[in-house]
């Protein structure tokens, strides 16, 4: 009995032991940086940042969801190891607020319009939002014109959306139909009845909104352009909404004031923000930047109207979300 | 109890106590403190909104029809598949064995999306083969329905049951059956009279097993419900916590104490329905044989109802898996589509340094992590079983603590707690996590095994004058075996495909196969996902085999 006791003590010692001694040592040399993101696909930029600078870039992905959580949670403790953080707007901005942030402007910064520097925070780029269709299935006259078009009873059945009950960004944006696009609030009332009776399909998020619509499940899609270059070749297209924008929530980055390199994440921020690294998130993932003349090679973007939606609070996020619950029947 | 037994007890409940109560004692300060931590000022709002919500109601039974529906579905075609598979001569059966615990090796989430490749409404392939055949004008299944969540997440828990009972089906004394059949009953009641109360424990077990998991469950709900706009708790808790940008898990914790109540409840009903364990007790020191029935002329109709269902249940929804992983994109199958097909998803998953990385990182975590798990799962069974003291009873709670909670917040009370060691970000955590939350996948299997070897064979070795330690070695754990293999492959697969956890403690450097393919699923890359997913499938199935052919040898009936 007593070897058994034994054994188990060594057990949990050595699983415990184990841990500590193998943990990672910090170090204060300026050779890499960490990112905390919520935008994806950016392995290229990172690997183009470190054959330009030799600073070696650890991409940690976040999901909005967990973000503020993990980021609170690792600063509250002394833990945080972002140098560098990227996510929406809202994000950063209550980030800052409990010191999080530190205010650095970078020299790359004075090529973007004045509008995009937050006192400290930079936004690069827009995740913009419009009606995604697949082109096999919609003939070319059918494709909406305007965002009302969606209401249309011929698309019964067809739509599939993110839950706007719960997808914060699902939210903001038809909040900014309602802003930026529609008249009056009874003519955008009017809109989402309509939608609501098409009884679109709903899906946690963006990301499982584009196969339905490749698949041919659904025709048609409340969705991010940018799958059109990222689930290339599939027959995915954009409604030109005409004399109407394209909206989304500007993506923001800023420095962190306990970054363990702050050097490191100087040059990382400078890189981002320059011409090379933006028209690779442009041409690789298909994302709507802010640098001038840089455009996601996507027909007709260029030309486009994109905006950002105005910067909703979490309160009035949740109560549009009960508002839609209820012209949705979402429960 | 004896003075031994209480120290090891006590032992254990410190070790298993340390590993599970941490993280729900964070997830309990997070559900009382103000703000998006655990460590804001004492406030019981979070209680109050999350209770006073007035769509709680429909989901609550919404959730038990689920839970309830998918844990009978999953015990019932367990018992039909394990009888079949170790109690008779039904060919293939080493196959069968397999094919009963794939669903466990698949990421929920590609198993739940490949489910809606078949049966949605719009244009699910097996709903259009049936429209064409049949000349309907609608679709005859709606996938996005209550009963689909249902078949699903069956066929998902489906796996727990089958390793929980077969090891009790495996050590069954087929003696008590004879005397049954000589006393002149038919071979029904027999199943009704014997088979199935002597298997009560297991069974139980896996029901139980199968709801716990089922409340925690997050991928049927959130790909099949929310379509069909049915929301369990799992989609409720999201709802609550992804509405808004600042996202609080605290709020989400207060309603997930509900889930842990339940659960200790649930746990407590199966230690009084099992309690006179003597009653099932079926090795003992003379006569253990396990016979095989013979089926004789109800033999190949079995076989071809065990082939038609493991093939529409399990099989096709992996083929679609594996054609997903070949088109370029999301298409219904078609001469166009088969012209299509290429490997450029699997290139570039092989050519992805991260994606590389997690297969090995997971292959560490799911071997190393199951076999650390299964040796604190022998002694935390056995004390379970042997001792039944009221302390025996806190510690079968305890190993339930981090498993009860709804995945979606046990992996924030993780980092909660993480974060104030040193282990925080490196796979230790990760490693340490996965042990401590799905410890009763290994206890289950070996609790039902220790439920059914009688204390004589051990006493019988200490008499004889062997120390505890040889005893354990020499008489019970050969007995044990099949309920560590059922535990071992429980656990290694849960490791490999372990996301709940992974998504909050993987750094870079830690990344894992589970994250990798919810970063592909949140780009939408559906392709690369089924082509790591079966990648996942391959790893686990190796590691299946190599552990099934291990405690095969090691069988002593079987040399």
């Amino acid at each position: 009995m007593k070897t058994a006791k034994t054994m188990f003590v060594v057990f949990a010692a050595l699983l415990l032991a184990a841990g500590s001694l193998l943990v990672g040592k910090g170090t204060a040399a300026e050779d890499k940086v960490s990112f905390y993101a919520n935008i994806t696909a950016i392995e290229p930029i990172m690997d183009a940042f470190s054959k330009s600078t030799g600073i070696k870039g650890e991409y940690t992905r976040i999901s909005t969801a967990k973000f503020l959580s993990t980021v609170f949670t690792e600063f509250e403790a002394n833990k945080l190891m972002a140098d560098v953080i990227q996510a929406p707007l809202p994000v950063l901005e209550m980030l800052k607020e409990k010191g999080v942030i530190a205010p650095y402007v970078s020299p790359e910064a004075a090529k973007y319009p004045e509008w995009t520097n937050k006192n400290g925070i930079q936004l690069f780029g827009i995740e913009y939002v419009g009606i995604i269709y697949n082109r096999e299935l919609v003939k070319p006259e059918d494709v909406p014109k305007r965002y009302q078009d969606l209401a249309d009873p011929k698309w019964k059945d067809k739509i599939v959306m993110a839950n706007p009950a719960s997808h914060a960004t699902t939210i903001c944006w038809l909040i900014g139909l309602r802003e930026n696009v529609f008249a009056s609030d009874q003519e955008w009332r009017e809109f989402l009845k309509g939608l609501a009776a098409n009884r679109p399909m709903f899906v946690a998020s963006f990301g499982p909104t584009p196969a339905p619509i490749e698949s041919g499940e659904k025709q048609i899609g409340i969705s991010m352009p940018k799958y059109i270059v990222t689930k290339a070749p599939a027959p995915l297209d954009w409604a030109r909404v005409e004399n109407q924008p394209l909206m989304g929530t500007p993506r923001a980055m800023g420095i962190s004031s306990k970054a363990p390199h702050p050097q490191a994440a100087k040059k990382f921020m400078d890189y981002w923000l320059s011409k090379d690294a933006m028209t690779l998130l442009a041409n690789d993932v298909g994302e709507y930047v802010l640098a001038p003349g840089v455009f996601p090679p996507i027909a007709g973007m260029d030309k486009a109207q994109v905006i950002p939606i105005r910067e909703l609070a979490d309160d009035e996020i949740a109560r549009w979300g009960e508002e839609f619950k209820k012209i949705f029947a979402i429960r | 109890m004896t003075g031994r037994h209480s120290g090891l007890t006590l032992l254990l409940i410190a070790i298993v106590g340390f590993l599970t109560i941490c993280p729900v004692i964070m997830l309990i300060f997070g559900s009382l403190s103000e703000g998006l931590t655990a460590s804001g000022k004492f406030t019981l709002a979070k209680y109050i909104t999350a209770y006073t919500d007035p769509a709680l109601l429909e989901v609550i039974w919404n959730t038990v029809i689920f839970v309830g529906g998918a844990a009978t579905t999953a015990t019932a075609l367990a018992l039909f598949l394990a009888y079949l598979n170790i109690r008779t001569d039904i060919p293939f059966k080493f196959i069968f064995g397999i094919i009963s615990i794939i669903p466990m090796m698949i990421p929920h989430l590609l198993f739940s999306v490949s489910w809606v490749l078949l049966l949605n409404p719009s244009n699910g392939i097996l709903n259009l083969i049936l429209q064409q055949a049949f000349s309907l004008h609608h679709a005859p299944f709606n996938i996005y329905s209550l009963p689909g969540m249902v078949l699903v997440e069956g066929l998902l828990d489906l796996p727990i049951a089958y390793l929980i009972i077969a090891p009790a089906m495996a050590s069954f004394d087929a003696s008590l059956e004879e005397s049954s059949r000589v006393c002149g009953a038919s071979t029904a009641k027999t199943i009704f009279r014997i088979t199935l109360p002597v298997l009560r424990p297991a069974i139980l077990a896996a029901f139980i097993l199968c709801v716990i998991r089922g409340l925690a469950s997050f991928a049927v709900p959130s790909v099949i419900g929310m379509p069909g706009r049915i929301y369990v708790l799992a989609t409720h808790l999201y709802q609550m916590v992804s509405t808004g940008f600042a996202a609080d898990y605290g709020k989400a914790a207060a309603v997930g104490m509900s889930v842990l109540l339940a659960s200790i409840i649930l746990i407590y009903l199966y230690r009084y329905l099992t309690s006179a364990s003597d009653r099932f007790v079926t090795i003992a020191g003379r006569g253990y044989k396990p016979t095989i029935i013979k089926l004789q002329r109800s033999k190949i109709p079995l076989f071809l109802i065990l082939g038609f269902l493991s093939f529409i249940l399990i099989i096709l929804p992996v083929v679609v898996l594996f054609y997903t992983s070949l088109v370029p994109y999301s298409m219904v199958p078609s001469m166009r589509a088969l012209s299509m097909m290429g490997l450029k998803h699997w290139i570039e998953v092989l050519n992805d340094p991260i994606s590389l990385l997690s297969l090995k990182n997971s292959l560490f975590l799911g071997v190393v992590g199951a076999t650390l798990g299964i040796v604190l799962s022998i002694f935390v069974a056995y004390v379970i079983v042997k001792v039944r003291s009221r302390s025996a009873g806190i510690l079968e709670s305890l190993s339930f603590l981090s498993f009860s909670f709804p995945g979606i917040v046990i992996g924030v009370g993780f980092m909660w707690f993480f974060v104030r060691t040193p282990l925080y970000a490196t796979v230790w955590a990760l490693l340490i996590g996965y042990i401590a939350t799905y410890l009763p996948y290994g206890i289950r299997p070996l609790s039902s095994a220790f439920v059914q070897i009688h204390d004589h064979l051990e006493e019988s070795s200490l008499v004889a004058g062997a120390s505890y330690l040889t005893t354990l070695r020499r008489i019970v754990i050969p007995l044990l075996v099949p309920g560590i293999v059922s535990g071992w492959v429980l656990m290694a697969t849960m490791f490999v495909r372990e996301l709940s956890l992974s998504v909050v403690l993987s750094r870079p450097g830690t990344e894992v196969l589970a994250v990798q393919i919810l970063r592909f699923s949140e780009d939408g890359l559906w392709g690369k996902l089924s082509a790591l997913g079966i990648m996942m499938i391959g790893v686990s199935t190796l590691l299946v085999l190599l552990v099934t052919l291990i405690g095969r040898w090691f069988r002593p009936v079987d040399r």
